[in-house]
């Protein structure tokens, strides 16, 4: 038993360095679509001049969607009482990448049939417990922080087919549509993302009009909620107004209290030079 | 050139003429120097217009003479047209199209933007500039703005300060905290350029044109190159502002730019895809803003800004249309339009979730 | 119909010929025509580029100058106002001076818009198509633009005056009695067209509530009082220079309403700055900003301080000089005092309220202007232009009411005779410039 485990741990650990290879070769040829290390897209040439997206020079990011649908697939099929819009005009998804390609979004798409071939361990029972495997993927998988503790792997994941996810019912989910995993809990966005309210979408702006939907799993990553919004690097800021040599008047905020403010100003800047507080910064603000 | 030849000849002709018989009077003199005067200018005038190089030779007068937008004929709008596709594809190097939909019957533009989302990362920003054809520098135009706003800092250290400014025996008229900019829009720092966003100190609203329904800036136009089309979206004839500026002081949301010179658009940057109300290439002297995408929207497509933004801050959609993300957003969420008590109603709405 | 064709020319041939000190001062202004035109060509062929002025402050220079030149084109009315209205004769044989005046101060401000405007060569546009110039069918935004109302004052004005100033000089000329019935409503439909320039002005500029600190109720009327507080000013200062060196016959009645109209409306604007102040800033709100801005500097921008602080002192000091009347009536000091108020307002009512107003920018941004050369250059160009204009026109009004031009029933040969019979007419020639006064009220 102890052998085994040990087998399979080498074995996984090779899986996830080829992984990692990819990703990270992957990452200088393509930009990325909404956050870093998250989906990506590649700039092609979809006719005479005219590029499916455009990449910033300073981020990496797409900044310009010239063809919305490229390397999309239809979103699939919705239950008709549940689901809204997508019914009555084509919706696409950008699929999770096959691991046999060897490129990967954020989450690394990763059958477990590649690893474990058709003998997935099933758990001996459906009470939720600290599992001490996986955490090359899921880095804290013993302290899942999605949930505080209320949930574990098997909450989502499907016991008997991991390919796939899992519904209240134990009904499959593919990958491709985690807004339906998601929106067992979170009823609220769910309604506001089906609505179109919340989430992205890109294409036309017609009801009815093909759009390319974003799904949970392209922003947010569920095993990693904090941060639930990985900060990321701005483009650069507008020139300065002609006849101006800097921007330090907005930071100073003079005030006429007779306040020593420009003192504190200049000590300890709360200015926009200063991003290190940023990095690792839950922004609670983009999460929900 | 041949008029020129023919007015100098003239002058030539009038200058022996002076020269043979010496005037004699103070107003025969004055005829005539007037007389060569004018030839002199207007021989000027020409060979000012005529004798220009390559670059020059492209302007054409047709365009110059050509009526405001709205006013022409639909076989006036086409050629005025065409000769825009032709100049600019010489210009450019490629093969620019300049679409002239019009408006559409039961439609009514709007934009939402979730403040509560922005990260400030100026995506849309960007976006904007790819797709519309901005000057990029010496000046750059940018149609978006965002702000980045203090969440403020309220501490212990200000509690009994203010004004006057100890305490004393009658109480403090105003406390420590005021001037805490948290909140206050035209507070904000348009330069911000931290290595990561969103910070933890701040909060961001991005600004452009809120396409108002009572548009300050059609308004105050004396010549009506700016207005308001039929779907909402408050339009720029280029080829007709005069670059008064005048909509540039009425706008309050500070959305309106100028070409303060040529503009500076690369080759392999130009966006070939316009519109003759939205991007094409700008001249020298002519205000510009945002269209709402005017040559994707009314194709259907979202704005660029709308489909970069990588928090989905941004939704864009009919008014008209009860299902559509705007109206929806209208139904569900609070909403607020900025500086709403201008009566500009714009069709631009902040929402938080 | 011969008589006014000689009418035109005599004043055309009179206007060009003077003593050296005349064709020096109009070489002098000459010398910023001339940088005028590089200006202008700078300008127009690589647009507005060449100023300083930015999108955050898109107005600068030019328009502050042309704000405060349609108040002087305005002030005419001091002198015709009191001449006809109130019968009081010395003003009334200066009227033609102040309409001369308002004429050159109009051409500067028409000369300051199109300096201002991005596309001069779209100004055509402006024409409205049942106007029956072939070709050019533009659009008149009216009423709806407050610019446009502006164009039809601005140049209505400019005709009402040139209409009554060269009737009035016609009629001396050709030695008729001018006839009421048709000069008299003129005059008055003058008196009101005049104050109707400064109003639209000032509707142009406080309509627009982007701009708080135009946007208020106060703003015409404190235009007309600087107005009619620098113009008389300058008018005064004409005057002086006119009686010393083309003879013209000014009465100490004439000066002394002047300078009493400017120390009262002097008096009044001081008032209504006070006020603006006082309730601008009492409780200040974000749309004190502009006016905080322009008195004390805003986060550590103070730029307009030094505008501010110059104009108020050289208003207040000047006013209560003017409040004594020994100091008004003593010739010698009253010019200098003169320039000390058209200084003043110029600054206050030019730059020192173009510029604050639009800064911070709608959105809060700030942004420190400064003219450039070329704007710099231009806006000299376009004074000198003026000048020269009202030089000349001052120069003939003077030749005519001193009976030195005359219609001699179409004998050409008497003509030339003119220059002759004129020995103190020619003799102008200085600047009328701060540094010039020294030594000219002597």
């Amino acid at each position: 038993m102890k052998f085994s485990n040990n087998t399979y741990r080498s074995f996984f650990v090779l899986c996830a360095a080829i992984l990692a290879f990819f990703v990270i070769g992957k990452a200088d040829a393509a930009c990325f679509e909404c956050r870093e290390n998250y989906t990506s897209v590649e700039q092609v040439e979809v006719s005479d001049e005219l590029f499916n997206v455009k990449c910033s020079s300073k981020t990496g990011g797409v900044l310009w969607w010239g063809d919305p649908f490229y390397g999309t697939v239809p979103m699939g099929d919705m239950p008709e009482n549940i689901e809204a819009d997508y019914l009555s005009e084509p919706a696409v998804v950008k699929p999770r990448v096959d691991y046999e390609e060897g490129t990967s979004d954020h989450l690394g798409y990763f059958p477990c049939s590649n690893c474990h071939g058709v003998f997935v361990p099933t758990p001996r029972s459906s009470k939720d417990r600290k599992i001490n495997a996986h955490q090359d993927v899921v880095e804290n998988s013993l302290e899942l922080k999605h949930g505080r503790g209320a949930i574990w792997c098997l909450e989502c994941h499907n016991a008997k087919k991991r390919d796939y996810l899992t519904s209240h019912r134990g009904d499959l989910i593919s990958f491709n549509q985690t807004q339906k995993l998601c929106g067992k809990c979170h009823g609220q966005i769910y309604r506001d993302w089906r609505d179109g309210i919340h989430g992205k979408r890109i294409g036309y702006w017609d009801k009815g009009a093909k759009k390319r939907w974003w799904t949970c799993t392209e922003c947010h990553n569920p095993h990693d909620v904090e941060p639930a919004f990985k900060a990321l690097v701005p483009e650069s800021a507008p020139h300065l107004p002609r006849g101006m040599d800097n921007a330090d008047h907005e930071r100073l905020h003079v005030d006429h209290s007779g306040l020593s403010h420009g003192d504190v100003t200049d000590g300890e800047p709360t200015t926009a030079s200063h991003g290190e507080a940023a990095t690792d910064t839950t922004a609670e603000s983009g999460a929900h | 050139m041949k008029t020129d030849e023919k007015k100098e000849n003239k002058e030539n002709l009038e200058k022996e003429e002076n020269s043979c018989c010496a005037p004699d009077n103070g107003r025969r003199d004055f005829l005539k120097t007037a007389g060569v005067t004018t030839a002199a200018a207007l021989t000027g005038a020409g060979a000012l217009l005529s004798g220009s190089d390559e670059a020059e030779a492209k302007f054409h007068w047709a365009e110059w003479f050509q009526k405001n937008y709205r006013l022409m004929t639909d076989e006036e709008k086409e050629a005025a047209v065409t000769r825009l596709e032709k100049r600019y594809s010489e210009e450019y190097d490629k093969n620019v199209t300049v679409d002239r939909t019009e408006a559409k019957d039961g439609v009514l533009f709007g934009y939402a933007l979730n403040i509560q989302k922005c990260i400030g990362c100026r995506r849309c920003v960007k976006a904007c500039v790819t797709e519309n054809n901005q000057s990029r520098e010496n000046t750059q135009i940018e149609w978006i703005r965002v702000i980045r706003m203090e969440k403020g800092e309220f501490s212990q250290e200000f509690m009994d300060q203010g004004s006057p400014q100890i305490s004393g025996k009658h109480g403090i008229q105003s406390g420590g905290h005021r001037h805490k900019q948290a909140g206050v829009v035209l507070e904000g720092q348009h330069y911000y350029e931290p290595e990561k966003v969103p910070e933890k100190d701040a909060f961001y609203f991005p600004m452009q044109c809120m396409q108002c329904e009572n548009p300050p800036c059609v308004k105050v136009c004396p010549v009506r190159t700016t207005y308001r089309d039929p779907d909402g979206i408050v339009v720029i004839d280029y080829n007709w502002c005069i670059g008064c500026r005048m909509c540039i002081g009425a706008c309050p949301y500070w959305a309106r730019r100028f070409n303060w010179g040529e503009p500076n658009l690369p080759k392999e940057e130009m966006n070939p895809k316009t519109h003759y109300m939205g991007n094409r290439p700008r001249m020298k002297g002519v205000v510009e803003k945002c269209t709402f995408c005017v040559q994707r929207t009314r194709k259907g497509r979202y704005t660029a800004c709308v489909e970069v933004c990588p928090v989905g801050a941004r939704k864009f959609g009919n008014l008209l249309d009860p299902n559509s993300e705007v109206r929806k957003i209208l139904d569900k969420k609070r909403v607020f339009r900025l500086k709403a008590e201008l009566e500009t109603y714009p069709k631009f709405f902040y929402f938080m979730d | 119909m011969r008589s006014i064709i000689y009418f035109a020319i005599d004043l055309f041939v009179y206007s060009w010929k003077g003593s050296v000190k005349y064709y020096a001062w109009l070489a002098f202004l000459s010398f910023f025509i001339m940088g005028w035109a590089w200006g202008n060509y700078e300008q127009i062929t690589k647009g507005m580029i060449v100023t300083g002025l930015s999108d955050q402050v898109s107005w600068g220079l030019y328009i502050s100058n042309f704000v405060f030149l349609v108040g002087v084109a305005a002030a005419a009315v001091t002198v015709v106002f009191p001449g006809y209205v109130y019968k009081h004769k010395p003003s009334r044989d200066l009227a033609v001076i102040g309409e001369m005046m308002a004429i050159a101060a109009v051409i500067m401000c028409l000369l300051f818009v199109v300096n201002h405007m991005g596309r001069p060569d779209r100004a055509w546009h402006m024409i409205p198509s049942w106007v029956p110039v072939p070709v050019f069918n533009g659009v008149f935004n009216w009423p709806n633009s407050m610019l446009t109302f502006d164009v039809v004052v601005l140049n209505g004005y400019l005709a009402l005056n040139a209409v009554c100033a060269f009737y009035y000089l016609y009629m001396k000329y050709v030695g008729k009695e001018i006839n009421k019935f048709f000069y008299i409503p003129l005059i008055y439909l003058a008196c009101v067209w005049a104050l109707s320039i400064h109003t639209v002005t000032a509707f142009l500029l406080n309509t627009m509530p982007a701009r708080a600190m135009w946007h208020h109720s106060i703003l015409p009327i404190k235009f007309i009082s600087t107005a009619f507080a620098a113009g008389p000013s300058l008018i005064i200062i004409a005057l002086f220079v006119l009686k010393k060196y083309a003879g013209l016959k000014v009465t100490k009645e004439a000066i002394n309403l002047l300078s009493l109209i400017v120390t009262w409306c002097l008096g009044i604007a001081l008032f209504l700055i006070l006020s603006e102040v006082v309730t601008e800033l009492y409780h200040a709100t974000e749309h004190s900003y502009s006016l905080s801005y322009l008195m004390f500097g805003k986060h550590g921008l103070n730029a307009l301080v030094p505008l501010f602080l110059s104009a108020m002192f050289l208003m207040i000091v000047s006013f209560c000089l003017l409040l004594i009347p020994s100091i008004r009536k003593n010739y010698k000091v009253l010019p200098v005092i003169c320039v000390m108020v058209f200084v003043g307002i110029w600054i206050d009512k030019g730059m020192g309220f173009v510029l604050p107003g639009l800064t911070p920018s709608p959105i809060g941004e700030f942004a420190e202007y400064t003219p450039s050369i070329v704007e710099i250059v231009n806006s000299l160009g376009n004074w000198a232009i003026g000048i020269m204009i009202f030089t000349m026109l001052a120069k003939v009004s003077v030749g005519i009411m001193n009976g030195e031009i005359r219609y001699s029933s179409g004998e050409l040969k008497e003509i030339p005779s003119v220059p002759e019979t004129k020995p103190k007419a020619d003799k102008r020639g200085l600047p009328w410039e701060k540094s010039g006064w020294g030594s000219k009220s002597e």
